[in-house]
């Protein structure tokens, strides 16, 4: 069953064409990720997934209900960890959880049925009643991402959940994401311009100035856009180059890196093979999620358009 | 029903734990307290006394607490009705905040819905405003008190009150309209900043309304503030007229109690006319109604972007 389902979306601002026609499908239990630069149309889309922005034309599906005729509904199967967070400073977590909670209609046992296993899983027991502005920054996201599951919903929306986080936070989130997806069979829709976020995600869809320019799992994407590198660890001589006659290569600092394209993988193999008395020291890389983002848009991920 | 509540009961939270915020919504009433203090009271006793001496030998017949008394209830009048004005402001700027720091779209994403969001936003700036000018009317009753006989009985006393929220709830219908067209808190500052310097000429506090021109007196009391600061003085002054009248024992047939009537405003001047208790109470209670209306329709019409 499809989680979310969008077909030829659109959205307009001032004139301005912020996502263009876009369409994709989300499985059930499908960590699904959306990875661009910032200004891509990624919150953007969120947002219109989320009954938060009106959409200016095209069609979504939130399970089995429609955008723009069932929005209360959507809204009860969804929950959404900000990209800047959207607590309040000066009420405890305590308070902040609990008015969220009711605005999902829970009551008071309700709410505390569903807030003690959320406060062991996410630690919160030593700043329940901390107030939200003192907290770290780490401390904020769990919470964040708590406030987000109150109300049990069926797919989490993350937008850049780990921007502006030291490492170690970071870490943790991923922890906590990883758990929901294993353990809880979450639908996952996360947008970041982080690369290594999405190397586990089921799928991967590449937004670039508001077009998807691909839609595929990071594996295939891999195979299609990137290759493979052989790392070469040797001195830089006219021998050595010889050896490499045909294949495009490059030399930095103490290694050669010889790039296979998807075509010529094959024939590394034989490659190494023929060449095992010279190359004895070497590794193998396969191509990032970098290097897909560069083959297509012609850009790393944080330089400019 | 329980999000709304959960909703309302958050933004009280957020306008009660910040104190800062509370000492700005007083600020006008604060000021307006040291200005009596400085030389306000020395101008409202002169203005009566100076229409007891239109009539001779008046004057032995009404003793001084009882004008001092009159300038106190006077002053009371005016901190509440500036209150009812500043403190619903002041809390509706929630409104604003959680627009300019998106925390709005994490109330949008939610089942509340629309009508619900800005009905808890107003009704959390309403009971707000009731609780901080309930509070400064008790204060001020207590204060009064002790100063000598105020003329209060329990069902002007009570009527006060229900003046108080009919005025917290009016002030709010009409700023949640304003509010509504504010993207940004500096934007909603800034117009604070002149309401506050404004409120207390509008609503008379610092000069009596009378003292204008026919058209500036127009214009302050097309405010439901200024009327409910004139239905205010009516119910807080009025006893201590009539008790002023009965000093007198009828030796001007009235005609003092009328002239401070006048003076201090009692009734609301309208282009030619002059709108009495009972037309301000419909006035106030239409203009409340229709910015209500008003307020759904129009977050209806804006809260989505773009």
């Amino acid at each position: 069953m499809n989680a979310i389902t969008v077909k030829n979306l659109t959205k307009k601002y001032d004139g301005t064409i912020a996502v263009d026609q876009i369409s994709f499908e989300v499985k059930e239990g499908e960590f699904f990720a959306f990875l661009g630069e910032n200004g891509a149309g990624k919150s953007t889309t969120i947002n219109i997934l989320c009954t938060i922005f009106e959409k200016t034309a095209g069609e979504v599906r939130i399970f089995d209900y429609c955008l723009g005729e069932n929005d209360d509904a959507i809204r009860k199967n969804i929950g959404i960890v900000f990209q800047n967070s959207v607590l309040d400073g000066k009420l405890t977590v305590k308070e902040n959880l609990l008015t969220r909670a009711s605005y999902y209609g829970m009551g008071k046992e309700e709410i505390m049925e569903r807030m003690n296993p959320l406060m062991q899983s996410f630690e919160l027991e030593s700043i329940w009643n901390r107030k939200y502005e003192k907290l770290s920054g780490g401390q904020r996201r769990r919470v964040d991402i708590t406030r987000a599951l109150l109300h049990n919903p069926r797919i989490l929306f993350l937008d850049e959940p780990t921007t502006g986080l030291d490492p170690l936070s970071r870490k943790m989130v991923w922890e906590y994401i990883d758990y929901l997806r294993r353990e809880k069979r979450m639908t996952i829709f996360l947008t970041t311009h982080y690369m290594e976020e999405v190397r586990d995600a089921d799928r991967v869809v590449i937004l670039d100035k508001g077009h998807i320019v691909a839609n595929d799992t990071p594996a295939r994407l891999k195979n299609l856009y990137t290759g493979t590198k052989l790392i070469w660890y040797t001195d830089r001589c006219i021998d050595n180059e010889t050896v490499m006659n045909g294949f495009d290569f490059d030399y930095e600092v103490d290694h050669y890196i010889m790039k296979f394209g998807s075509v010529q993988e094959a024939d590394l193999i034989g490659f190494l093979y023929q060449n095992r008395d010279k190359i004895t020291d070497f590794e193998i890389v396969k191509g990032s999620m970098d290097d897909v983002f560069l083959d297509l848009t012609g850009r790393r991920l944080g330089e400019q358009g | 029903m329980r999000g709304f509540i959960g909703l309302t009961k958050r933004n009280l939270l957020l306008f009660f734990k910040d104190r800062q915020t509370i000492v700005f919504s007083l600020l006008t009433s604060i000021i307006m307290l040291f200005l009596y203090l400085l030389f306000l009271k020395g101008t409202f006793v002169d203005a009566v006394n100076g229409a007891l001496k239109e009539y001779s030998g008046m004057a032995s017949l009404i003793g001084k607490e009882e004008i001092d008394m009159f300038a106190n209830l006077i002053l009371l009048t005016g901190i509440l009705g500036s209150a009812m004005i500043t403190v619903p402001y002041n809390c509706l700027t929630t409104l604003v905040k959680d627009r300019e720091n998106k925390v709005d779209y994490d109330i949008l994403a939610t089942p509340l819905k629309r009508g619900q969001i800005i009905l808890s936003y107003f009704v959390s700036a309403a009971v707000a405003s009731v609780i901080l000018t309930g509070i400064i009317l008790v204060i001020g009753l207590v204060a009064v008190g002790v100063q000598g006989n105020s003329c209060l009985d329990v069902i002007r006393i009570m009527k006060a009150l229900g003046i108080v929220i009919i005025g917290s709830v009016s002030a709010t219908a009409v700023f949640m309209i304003v509010i509504l067209f504010f993207k940004s808190v500096s934007a909603s500052g800034a117009f604070f900043g002149m309401l506050s310097a404004a409120s207390g000429f509008v609503i008379g506090a610092y000069i009596p309304i009378s003292q204008f021109s026919n058209a500036v007196q127009t214009v302050c009391n097309i405010f439901p503030a200024s009327q409910v600061t004139i239905v205010l003085r009516n119910v807080l002054v009025d006893g201590l007229l009539e008790h002023m009248d009965e000093s007198l024992g009828g030796v001007d047939q009235g005609m003092f109690t009328d002239s401070m009537r006048e003076l201090f405003s009692f009734k609301a001047r309208l282009f030619n006319g002059y709108f009495d208790v009972p037309h301000m109470m419909v006035y106030i209670c239409a203009v409340m109604f229709v910015c209500v209306i008003a307020q759904i329709f129009l977050y209806s019409v804006t809260y989505k972007k773009a």
